[in-house]
């Protein structure tokens, strides 16, 4: 009963994952020749396993070293920021009965809602030269920035898009620490700055974990918010990796970026599927 | 003084979320009525439905609505049949592989769409998918199998093992206990993924574009020639249309529903 | 041909029935049988095998020995709805989607019956249960005593040869619990259903079995009527699990305890009987004062209709049951044992 989407996940992903890491080896045979005879700067396979020139040139090349830091940054950032929003969100809403608290989680779910080409365009316009932000600051004579087509915009726009998803896991997890659990820490004389980091947060490790690895590996290789609100360059390598397949026509070095995040990724991923066992784990009896 | 203070910067963040999160979609649609803006004015230089017009009279676009609002649909449908029973096996059966196969579709999702797409094209050539229903529908499901697998699982497996067995005490088959418990109780988690794979599906445009166009153009795909090609205001009507299938969905679901049922799929067990 | 007409009488019979679960044997070679109409209990602390011997008689577990036949017919292999057996769950196991109509009416939709036949039948199951009102609710909206009655309704519906009923009081609070034993207890005996209760709550089964089969460790260590349980227990673990048990190294004599290896006395606390030393006469009853147990009160438990004497009697402590008037904590009494019941190596011994 598990194999249907397992054996469609092995033809359609697996299978491309596992041609494109052939072909990132300079591999231009089968499935990859169609590609292969049309694409320019190559690196064909020197020995029986491939080679690794194409790797060296993707790494070396300065403007997609430069890409590849604004991509580590910008994941970062977002992904700090957007576990700090939303974790303030969900605290509000646990310590809150308030019809705002309920109110504002909704809110922060909108964005899931908006298709992320929308999403990005609409910040784009909001954070242009003439957007709102510098309209509504011209209004009391104030030069506002033009975040446009900088890193801050692909933050800005990573931020919106990634937040429901985090505020949902994470509202979930804080939601599931019980009442008396809270009470119990305040009436021991913790502060509510101290419930929440030594009671609240660790009991909500792991949905914490999930939700930022998750924000994060989507942030990691997203292409639709750069390459709407970003510059041209630098750029992420999620952009990089659809010009140098559709414009340039070097689809061995987009295929090797790919690799490069997915490498990133995993890394990333190690630590949710760590978080995922350690729980495991716990539930067993 | 203390408390007020908070108050304040209380009401302060609310105000910015709300900013952040409204003010872009909100400024992108009023300009779907402004006949232009001039900075630094706050309100547009005039009102117009001419943008609306230009929208509805293209039939391209026309085209692009359709083809979403039938690929979506189709998407969650085909997601449902391929992944649901793999959802049953996963919460209710012990089989080796299991935990890899559940964490091989989450490292599947995490590598790089676009690169995926890269040479997935050589495979849709073999196989004669390139501009075909299929090959979209293709694209469109294997976005949603990590969805309609882990939340339904999780749903599966919330149900009690005794109200099965009820209702094999019963005399229900187990076929039966299927279709009369275990589905029904299962139902609200699985509406979550449908939602969830209806969104992606209709957020997909790389590998539609891909596979589709251009004789398959989807909502999101025309989205991105709009914003290059026509002036803003017409950019922001499609943007509005494009998101009333979704907001409608927002307003169908219950919040309460959602959050538990997302959280509970997202970690394997 | 006598042992065929024999077997069809019974209403459970369970012969041989092992259950191993990895290399630990949960149920080790297990014979019960439950004549007709009767109710035999289970009881047993947890883990003793009672709720396993149970699944297996519904059929939600796979015996790896035995056989289980439902009057007269071997149910070993069948699947739990092919077998005429019905079960109320600890927890109920109401389908929380459904009303309690819907719930008591689903046996009898898979049975396909005329649809004025399944309301007759439900209507009738619910007024039995004193149900009728909550018709229409969901579960959830009701009491944890009306669920329990629901579950119960859904299994009675069924007319089933046996009921299989799984601690099926241990959700409801204390006060409730009295009176649902006595309900089902009532229901039971006025429609003849052959039943086996599951309990670890010795009152539940003294008050509603008409035998006990006491389990220990996958065995049943005796089959009884609840009064001769208590009077004539079997083993040391059944006179220690049914009913309250001081337990004293060796053997009496005149009095006295004659420590002896693998010897032990049992006595229920109602035959511990404490006279104050300085009560007039006290020595003369019986024997001489150097050959009675001497103690003194340490502890005074009110009970309610009686007290409960917590006694130390040189480096170990006895309780005693004391109706009416109490002594006083502190007071020197010597102590008579009446009925003690002789155990050697956890096996009785048939001698006073």
């Amino acid at each position: 009963m598990a194999l249907p989407p397992i054996v469609l996940i092995l033809v359609f992903v697996g299978l491309p994952i596992v041609t494109a890491l052939l072909y990132s080896l300079g591999h231009t045979g089968g499935l990859n020749s169609v590609t292969a005879t049309i694409a320019q700067h190559q690196h064909v396979a020197t020995s029986w396993w491939g080679t690794l020139d194409a790797y060296r040139e993707v790494l070396t090349n300065a403007r997609l070293q430069r890409d590849l830091a604004l991509t580590v940054t910008v994941t970062v950032v977002s992904t700090v920021a957007v576990m700090l929003v939303a974790f303030g969100i969900a605290l509000y809403q646990r310590l809150s009965d308030s019809r705002l608290a309920k109110a504002l989680a909704v809110l922060a779910i909108v964005p899931m809602f908006i298709p992320v080409v929308i999403g990005s365009w609409a910040i784009l316009l909001f954070y242009s030269g003439t957007g709102f932000v510098r309209t509504a600051l011209a209004q009391i004579g104030v030069e506002g920035p033009v975040w446009a087509y900088t890193q801050t915009a692909i933050i800005i726009g990573s931020v919106w898009t990634s937040l429901p998803f985090a505020v949902l896991m994470i509202s979930s997890g804080v939601q599931a620490v019980p009442d008396a659990v809270i009470e119990a820490s305040r009436d021991a004389g913790a502060s509510l700055a101290r419930t929440v980091w030594s009671v609240i947060l660790p009991m909500a490790t792991v949905p914490v974990i999930i939700a930022a690895t998750f924000t994060a590996i989507g942030v990691l290789g997203s292409f639709t918010v750069p390459y709407f609100t970003g510059p041209n360059a630098p750029t992420m390598l999620g952009v990089d990796i659809n010009n140098y397949f559709s414009s340039f026509n070097q689809p061995q070095q987009s295929v090797v970026m790919a690799f490069v995040v997915f490498a990133l990724a995993s890394v990333i991923g190690a630590a949710y599927v760590w978080a995922n066992f350690r729980t495991a784990a716990k539930a067993v009896r | 003084m203390g408390r007020v203070a908070l108050r304040g910067l209380l009401a302060v963040a609310v105000i910015t979320l709300c900013l952040f999160v409204f003010g872009p979609l909100l400024w992108l649609a009023s300009q779907a009525f402004a006949t232009s803006w001039t900075y630094p004015n706050l309100l547009p230089d005039g009102l117009t439905t001419r943008w609306w017009k230009v929208v509805l009279d293209d039939p391209a676009l026309g085209a692009a609505v359709q083809n979403s609002l039938t690929f979506a649909p189709l998407t969650v449908l085909i997601s449902a049949l391929v992944c649901l029973p793999a959802a049953y096996a996963f919460a209710r059966r012990e089989f080796p592989g299991r935990r890899a196969m559940l964490i091989g579709l989450f490292a599947t999702n995490a590598f790089p769409k676009m690169g995926l797409f890269a040479t997935m094209a050589s495979l849709f050539y073999a196989l004669n998918l390139m501009q075909t229903v299929l090959g979209i529908l293709i694209v469109h499901v294997i976005g949603t199998v990590v969805f309609m697998t882990w939340i339904p699982a999780a749903a599966f497996a919330s149900v009690p093992r005794s109200l099965e067995e009820a209702a094999r005490d019963a005399g229900a088959k187990p076929l039966r206990v299927f279709f009369t418990v275990t589905l029904p109780l299962a139902l609200p988690g699985i509406a979550v993924a449908a939602i969830m794979s209806f969104l992606a599906s209709f957020d997909e445009a790389q590998g539609t574009y891909l596979v589709g166009a251009p004789d398959y153009m989807t909502m999101p795909t025309q989205m991105y020639s709009l914003i290059l090609n026509y002036p803003p205001q017409v950019a922001a009507v499609f943007s509005i249309m494009l998101s009333v299938p979704s907001v409608l969905l927002l307003l169908l679901v219950r919040k309460h529903v959602m959050g538990g049922h997302l959280a509970e799929g997202f970690q394997i067990r | 041909m006598t042992t065929q007409a024999a077997r069809a009488t019974d209403g459970l019979r369970i012969t041989g029935l092992v259950k191993r679960f990895g290399d630990r044997t949960v149920v080790d070679d297990l014979d019960l049988t439950v004549h007709p109409g009767e109710l035999v209990s289970l009881l047993g602390p947890s883990g003793c095998g009672k709720t396993t011997t149970l699944r297996m008689v519904a059929g939600f577990l796979a015996a790896d020995g035995g056989s289980i036949e439902i009057e007269g017919k071997d149910v070993v292999g069948l699947p739990p709805e092919r077998r005429p057996s019905a079960m109320v769950f600890q927890n109920y196991a109401l389908w929380p989607h459904m009303t309690v109509f819907k719930n008591v009416a689903y046996p009898l939709r898979l049975r396909r019956l005329p649809k004025h036949e399944v309301t007759d039948r439900v209507e009738h199951v619910l007024g039995l249960v004193n149900l009728l009102h909550h018709r229409d609710s969901r579960p959830a909206t009701i009491s944890g005593g009306e669920q329990q009655r629901a579950a119960l309704a859904r299994a009675l519906v069924q007319e089933p040869q046996l009921l299989l009923l799984d601690e099926p009081l241990s959700n409801l609070d204390a006060k409730l619990r009295v009176k649902v034993r006595e309900d089902i207890r009532e229901l039971q005996q006025r429609l003849g259903i052959t039943t086996v209760l599951v309990t670890h709550d010795q009152d539940e089964a003294l008050s509603m079995s008409d035998r006990i089969a006491v389990m220990n460790g996958g065995r049943i260590e005796q089959v009884s009527a609840p009064d001769e349980l208590y009077t004539d227990p079997r083993t040391e673990f059944v006179a220690g699990f049914v009913g309250q048990l001081n337990s004293l190294p060796g053997r009496l004599v005149g009095g006295r305890l004659v420590p002896e290896e693998g010897l032990l006395t049992g006595v229920r606390p109602e035959d511990v009987r404490l006279i104050p030393v300085d009560e007039p006469g006290a020595s003369a009853a019986g024997h001489a004062p150097q050959d009675r147990l001497r103690g003194r009160v340490v502890r005074v438990v009110p009970r309610g209709a009686f007290h409960e004497l917590v006694v130390e009697v040189e480096d170990r402590t006895l309780h005693s049951l004391a109706v009416g008037q109490s002594l006083p904590v502190g007071q020197e009494v010597y102590v008579d044992l009446a009925r003690p019941l002789l155990f050697r190596d956890g096996r009785r011994l048939q001698e006073r």
